[in-house]
């Protein structure tokens, strides 16, 4: 009986509080809108006529066309979607070699003894405070040297030597929450450290490898300066660059391709955000707090 | 195979007894592990890291080789480099402002949507999504339109009051400001620190706050903030790194310039002037070298700061 009143009591408790939260709930549904409302506000756009964006505030369009679209796709003289394939394998090979790169060097830290190993762990976190601008410049005469300019090399290589230690610094923050009986019961079965990599610590690892691959998708499909610096042919533009290219190619007037190639460009960042939520969120929250 | 399997787990007294001529046998394996990053800390890290700052003392412009010429580069950075100067006086201002106004308003909504809501996923999410797409050119695009002449700002001035708005991007008292904005707008990753820390504060405390009378204000000020405080460190020294390093949305509004006045040069973009546009390889390098300095000076104050309004709780494990 006690328990049912006091469920009750916590029900109607409960009522209470949402029927005084609505102002709150208002309050925050206008911050939303204002938050969202420039994005919101190119969407529509893209979907109009170029005159009427200049002149129509309303978010629907009066007049839906998909010609700003067409314009675009078309408009650098190379498609758009070549720019797609570009950022797509830049983007894929920089995830597939974070994971490898990152994962292997986590699973040092976090398990195996070696001579030096705190000193490596300590170099590994002092990268961590480097700004680029000092690596900057000599790896630019390096990937000269080694004939990589205009190429995919300078911006994928690097992250299969775990240039990204954030990564490397999340996953061994992971891999010491996990059990270190299992490593103990695999060595008795006889397994060697590659086995206890491979088969127990990355299977029990997917949140972290989920939430370090989607961020490294994420950002080197936005990323703006390592293209700028290594990519001057525009068949082998990525998506940011040639949207900066349509920046200075078109004049002022073309706003309507200009914001519908953007909104393109959002997509697969704003997918990724829809269908990995849950792992974004707690792999920003995990970044602050486990250290 | 041995060999492999004792460096991965062995007990310490079998290893100290061990220690000695199997010691870099044994370590094999770790460093096999470790090689791919070992590859690319000396290769991409600290060589690079080196060279750069014996680039710093030379002339270069990536044609010829490096020429020696001492400190003239730094001598010359300041004391006869205007642009330098306003440079460093754009970014800090961007800095000194934008950080703290994100940092408060991830801080209040935080603390808003953390007092237990319905929805509270989805609202978070909305506040977050500006933080992911922050870093595109797409959003960069997106602020030079808003902001421009015929930019939905002065439409909805002149809807609300009919006023005819200057075009913040070209006018250089303003264009800084719009920037100092989008990064405002950006405060969804700060918040969600904030939030993940604020759920660590235990609700006891602040039952037991209320119960002997204490007011929200109160309990804001003696509970929450110096609990949360390690985190609002952590937020304040990722933030402040994050906004000396800021190029890309400068860069798109201001076409590479800087301009209008230099009014968005900032300290990156004029380094990147400097290497790629006038080829001064060796005076970028010297810039990037203060950078370093400047932002290792600002995180070793922040940590020696901390004793001073930081508490660790003492880790009970």
């Amino acid at each position: 009986m006690k328990t049912i009143r006091a469920e009750g009591a916590a029900a109607a408790e409960e009522a209470d509080r949402s029927w005084r939260a609505l102002p709150k709930h208002l309050a925050l549904a206008l911050a939303s809108i204002a938050m969202l409302y420039p994005l919101l506000w190119m969407l529509s756009s893209s979907f109009k006529p170029e005159e009427d964006i200049f002149s129509d505030l309303s978010l629907w369009p009066q007049t839906v066309t998909l010609g700003n679209y067409v314009e675009g796709w078309f408009g650098l003289g190379i498609q758009f979607g070549r720019f797609f394939l570009n950022s797509l394998i830049v983007s894929g090979l920089a995830v597939v070699g974070n994971l490898m790169a990152c994962s292997l060097a986590a699973f040092a830290f976090a398990r195996l003894e070696f001579p030096l190993k705190k000193l490596w762990f300590a170099a590994m976190l002092g990268t961590l405070m480097l700004p680029y601008h000092v690596t900057l410049i000599p790896q630019y005469v390096l990937f000269q040297k080694l004939g990589w300019l205009n190429t995919f090399w300078p911006l994928v290589v690097p992250k299969f030597l775990a240039v990204d230690a954030f990564f490397i610094f999340l996953m061994v923050q992971f891999f010491r929450g996990i059990p270190r009986e299992l490593d103990e019961a695999a060595v008795i079965d006889g397994c060697g450290p590659w086995r206890i990599y491979w088969s127990i610590m990355l299977p029990l690892s997917r949140p972290v490898l989920a939430a370090a691959a989607i961020f490294s998708f994420i950002w080197t499909w936005d990323d703006f300066f390592g293209p700028l610096l290594y990519l001057t042919d525009v068949a082998n533009y990525t998506v940011p660059l040639a949207l900066r290219g349509f920046v200075d190619a078109t004049s002022r007037s073309a706003w309507g391709p200009l914001f519908a190639m953007s909104i393109l460009s959002l997509v697969p960042v704003f997918a990724a955000f829809l269908m990995f939520q849950k792992h974004i969120i707690d792999g920003i929250a995990a970044s602050g707090l486990k250290r | 195979m041995t060999a492999f399997r004792e460096s991965a787990v062995t007990a310490p007294g079998v290893r100290a007894r061990r220690a000695g001529s199997g010691r870099w046998r044994r370590a094999l394996p770790g460093y096999l592990f470790l090689a791919p990053w070992l590859a690319g800390f000396f290769l991409l890290t600290l060589g690079p890291t080196l060279v750069s700052l014996y680039l710093s003392f030379t002339d270069f412009d990536l044609l010829r080789a490096p020429q020696w010429v001492g400190g003239a580069n730094y001598e010359r950075i300041f004391t006869s480099d205007p642009k330098f100067w306003s440079s460093v006086a754009v970014t800090l201002t961007y800095v000194a402002i934008s950080v703290p106004m994100k940092l408060g308003f991830a801080l209040a909504i935080a603390m808003w949507l953390n007092r237990g809501i319905a929805g509270l996923g989805i609202y978070r999410a909305i506040f977050y999504l500006p933080s992911l797409l922050g870093g595109s050119v797409a959003v960069a695009i997106l602020w030079k339109q808003v902001f421009g002449y015929d930019g939905l700002i002065n439409q909805l001035l002149w809807l609300a009051f009919g006023v005819n708005g200057p075009s913040w991007i070209s006018n250089p008292s303003t264009s800084l400001y719009t920037l100092v904005l989008l990064s405002v707008w950006q405060f969804g990753s700060p918040m969600i620190i904030f939030l993940a820390g604020l759920r660590q504060i235990p609700r006891d405390l602040y039952e037991a706050a209320s119960i002997d009378g204490a007011t929200p204000r109160q309990q804001l000020v003696k509970i929450t903030l110096p609990l949360l405080a390690p985190v609002i460190f952590f937020n304040l020294v990722l933030q402040t790194i994050e906004a000396f390093k800021a190029f890309t949305p400068a860069f798109i509004i201001s076409g590479g310039t800087g301009g209008p006045v230099d009014s968005v040069l900032f300290y990156t973009l004029y380094l990147y002037q400097q290497g790629f546009a006038y080829f001064r390889m060796g005076y970028a390098s010297a810039l990037a070298w203060i950078l370093l300095l400047t932002i290792a000076a600002f995180t070793a104050i922040a940590f020696l700061s901390q004793r001073y309004w930081v508490y660790y709780e003492d880790d009970p494990r």
